[in-house]
């Protein structure tokens, strides 16, 4: 604090009797000698004020700067709701009013998905299917549905294909009733679970019903109830709110098709059951009831599997549509789940009846088919949430290795590595001989890569036409979009579609 | 490296070839020309490229009684005309005396001033100034030659006389000698090789400006990734949300009707922040007036610090929605800035207010006197 004497003052006061010097309170604001204005200090024998201090800090207390903290703004401590995050993580949005009406835009019907033509073209899906495909929870949050107009896919080389095989399988040709068994593979976002629902909007076309597992994992991950099957089978569990919410997707899915078939055999499990209602009636047991549901799943599936009546029953008979049936995930299936026995050791996945049911069907039937009426088994592996299952991967390739043609016991047939732990169950369950029934198709395995410039183009161009994308879509373009994206891999199309532009520098 | 010829240096040196002074020289040889002038540049002791010293003079001011060294010297550069009568000037009065030349000397004058008042002057003038006087059509606005120094040079090359021709014919086969051999020289270019990049052409950035700045402002414990993915859910919450309805007392800045902006998300933030954004700051400043008070200046912002006190006013607005994501709450806000219902106007209307306040306080200057106790 600066004293209003100067100094040479106090020297000149120094020589001053002691009484003539004024009292401190007596002196005077500001001396007369100085030409500098006259700066106000408090007075020192007026009381402070409680909040205002001043000439520094006090006694002990610290002298750095003291800087002020952010408060924390108030409200964060009420967390959202229960279950609205992850509402809002599944939330599945098929449409933006926003993006422009793709005109001339074709939909997805009989004619066009096996018209070579329209490869490369994105066809929309039909509306009134939307809620079947729901309801089958084909769609995936993270495909990119919510900012075109309509939901609509890439009609590539691999869904013409597989258009063509379901219009055989269909059809009235010698492929009639055929079962096409397939284990989907491929890199990641190569469109695997969307060739699966390309898969499901063709059977739904062609009328076929559906079976789905969204999920693999949903299945082995302890979230759902489960419990012994029986008590002649202690080491088999069933999962019954998950076999009811199977029930309950192929239900909705399949009405019109499951209220026009009826129950055309006697199953003495359901007493509640009788011949001559139809099958939708049957699945509703199941929906209403979990604790029969695996009981009525059964007979469901035996129902649609039949190729012909009981004796007696006839009447009730009518032939059964051919069946799509798609997993996805299916590495989880692989492996330990994370059930446990009373003796709290791991369930394997393949005591589930639930997955056992879906696996054995990969196997060839003993006598006939194991889709009788023929129809598609589809399986896919994914890449984004994948368990790294090393006799999951030999058995692909075994399966690869046996469907080209290759004798197990040569020398060239993938062998596995007998220090690596193998899971000898995994490798039984992709054991497939050559199936008896001229019908049945052999197990394999289709890789799924990128698509072609050409699909790029017409790709991108819907985006340009759906108003999403400001670039002239020319060949030189796509192929730098088409390189960008690993070779066509249409996950990394899309996102480079979506990506905005950047301005020139 | 190919060799680098010039070739407006090679035009611009023929010219100089049918100086009267070096006739026969032009028929035999360019190279001599260059040598010559290369010599002479040297001994001058003016280092300069050969194209900016060989040039060919326009004018047509007599030569008469030119001493030797003078012609030389004109040959050597292309003065302006009165640049070269002021140097004529200085030569003439024995230069150091002490008395100036003309101002017109000494600044320049149009050709055009010099030309209405001389007679003789106007007698010997090129033929297109001769034309244009003759035409009078001074007021039709349109010159029928070129004034472009370049491209008049090489119209009049292509124009140009017999000897003109010539001497071009010369230099072409000399350039298209040096081409084959620059092009043999560098094997494998199918093509011509690219033009030089500009300035900023290295320069690549894979996102807006705007976009990275508002995505490093969104992120949170350096996360970078999450940030961009939290900014992907904006843009995409832009994309699909309604469009914005315009309250007229707090709209966007200009841009293209409220339908279109959702498809355009990027020009949609754009508006949104540039709206929102204060021009101007208040800076404390001590020493004006004294005392050790303070006053508050106004001070212009850059464009990059507005939007950035714009974003921030934005995200910090968002930290009282009730949504339960970030990306979402963020999201909002922007959709109630476009529409005028945020807080975030009123922040930026304060700001102004303030500044504009603050006016007086511009014209202070700070005090540089001090005094010591």
């Amino acid at each position: 604090m600066v004293s209003s004497f100067c100094w040479s003052c106090l020297t000149r006061l120094r020589q001053t009797p002691r009484t003539v010097l004024p009292s401190p309170t007596a002196v005077p604001r500001g001396p007369a000698f100085h030409t500098s204005a006259v700066r106000f200090f408090p007075n020192p024998m007026m009381r402070k004020k409680p909040g205002q201090e001043l000439g520094g800090p006090k006694y002990r207390q610290s002298k750095s700067a003291r800087m002020k903290k952010k408060k924390p703004v108030d409200g964060k401590a009420r967390p959202p709701p229960v279950g609205e995050r992850k509402a809002l993580r599944k939330r599945i949005v098929l449409s933006n009013p926003n993006a422009l009406e793709v005109e001339g835009m074709q939909e997805l019907t009989e004619e066009t998905m096996v018209d070579s033509r329209l490869r490369g073209n994105v066809l929309a899906l039909p509306v009134p299917m939307l809620d079947q495909l729901r309801a089958v929870q084909a769609f995936k949050p993270k495909q990119g549905w919510s900012i075109f107009r309509r939901p609509g896919t890439v009609l590539r080389r691999e869904t013409l294909e597989m258009g063509r095989l379901f219009d055989n399988i269909s059809g009235v040709g010698e492929d009639k009733g055929t079962a096409v068994k397939k284990i989907i593979t491929g890199s990641r976002k190569s469109g695997k679970s969307v060739h699966l629902l390309q898969a499901m909007a063709m059977a739904f076309t062609k009328k076929w019903v559906v079976f789905t597992v969204p999920e693999a994992q949903d299945l082995v991950s302890a979230t759902t109830g489960y419990g012994p099957l029986s008590d002649e089978n202690p080491n088999l569990y069933v999962q019954n709110e998950a076999t009811a919410s199977l029930l309950s997707r192929t239900l909705i899915a399949n009405k019109t098709i499951l209220s026009k078939l009826q129950v055309s055999r006697i199953h003495p499990a359901l007493s509640a059951v009788q011949p001559g209602m139809t099958l939708e009636n049957l699945a509703k047991f199941g929906v209403q009831d979990p604790a029969s549901s695996w009981a009525v799943f059964q007979a469901l599936w035996a129902e649609l599997t039949a190729t012909s009546a009981t004796t007696g029953l006839e009447k009730n008979f009518t032939p059964r549509p051919p069946i799509l049936v798609t997993v996805d995930g299916l590495a989880h299936w692989m492996r330990n789940s994370e059930y446990r026995t009373t003796e709290f050791e791991p369930i394997h996945a393949h005591d589930l009846v639930f997955v056992r049911h879906f696996l054995s069907l990969l196997k060839p039937g003993k006598d006939e088919s194991t889709l009788p009426n023929g129809g598609a088994l589809l399986y896919a592996t994914s890449t984004s949430n994948n368990p790294s299952i090393y006799s999951f991967e030999v058995a692909l390739k075994q399966v690869a290795a046996r469907h080209a043609g290759v004798d197990p016991s040569a020398p060239e047939f993938p062998k596995l590595d007998p220090y690596s732990n193998p899971d000898s169950r995994v490798l039984e369950a992709f054991i497939s001989t050559k199936p008896t029934s001229a019908q049945e198709g052999m197990l394999e395995v289709q890789t799924i890569g990128g698509v072609s410039r050409d699909e790029a183009r017409g790709f991108m161009e819907y985006f340009a036409r759906s108003g999403l994308l400001r670039e002239t879509v020319n060949d030189e373009w796509v192929g730098e979009k088409w390189t960008l994206a690993g070779g066509g891999v249409i996950g990394e199309l899309e996102r480079l579609g979506r990506r905005l532009r950047v301005a020139a520098a | 490296m190919p060799p680098r010829l010039n070739l407006f240096a090679a035009r611009t040196a023929v010219p100089v070839l049918r100086q009267p002074s070096a006739p026969s020289a032009s028929q035999r040889c360019i190279a001599s020309a260059l040598r010559r002038n290369a010599a002479q540049g040297t001994k001058s002791g003016f280092q300069s490229s050969v194209g900016v010293r060989v040039q060919r003079r326009w004018n047509s001011s007599a030569s008469d009684g030119k001493t030797p060294e003078e012609a030389q010297r004109q040959a050597e550069s292309m003065p302006h005309v009165s640049e070269e009568a002021a140097e004529i000037n200085k030569i003439m009065h024995k230069e150091g005396n002490g008395t100036r030349s003309s101002p017109e000397l000494e600044q320049g004058t149009p050709v055009s001033e010099i030309l209405q008042r001389d007679e003789e002057a106007r007698k010997h003038a090129p033929k297109v100034f001769q034309d244009q006087m003759k035409n009078g059509s001074s007021g039709s606005g349109s010159r029928f030659f070129s004034t472009s120094a370049r491209r008049g040079q090489l119209e009049q090359q292509s124009t140009g006389r017999s000897e003109d021709q010539a001497s071009a014919a010369l230099v072409e086969s000399m350039i298209s000698q040096v081409t084959q051999q620059a092009v043999d020289l560098t094997p494998g270019l199918k093509f011509d090789a690219p033009g030089t990049l500009s300035r900023s052409d290295n320069f690549r950035k894979r996102y807006e400006p705007l976009l990275e700045q508002f995505t490093k402002l969104l992120m949170r414990d350096g996360k970078l990734a999450m940030a961009q993915k939290n900014m992907s859910i904006i843009l995409d919450h832009l994309r699909s949300s309604p469009p914005p309805s315009i309250n007229y007392k707090r709209s966007l800045l200009p841009g293209p009707p409220p339908p279109q902006l959702p498809l355009n998300p990027v020009l949609y933030l754009t508006l949104i922040i540039d709206s929102v954004a204060p021009l101007i700051k208040l800076r404390n400043q001590k020493g004006i007036v004294g005392g050790g008070a303070s006053v508050q200046v106004p001070a212009p912002l850059p464009e990059r610090t507005r939007r950035r006190t714009a974003i921030r006013w934005i995200i910090d607005a968002s930290d009282k929605r009730r949504d339960s994501k970030f990306a979402q709450r963020v999201a909002a806000e922007l959709v109630a800035v476009a529409e005028g219902r945020s807080g975030v106007w009123e922040k930026k209307e304060h700001a102004h207010k303030l500044a504009v306040a603050g006016r007086v306080n511009v014209g202070f200057k700070q005090r540089t006197a001090k005094f010591f106790m």
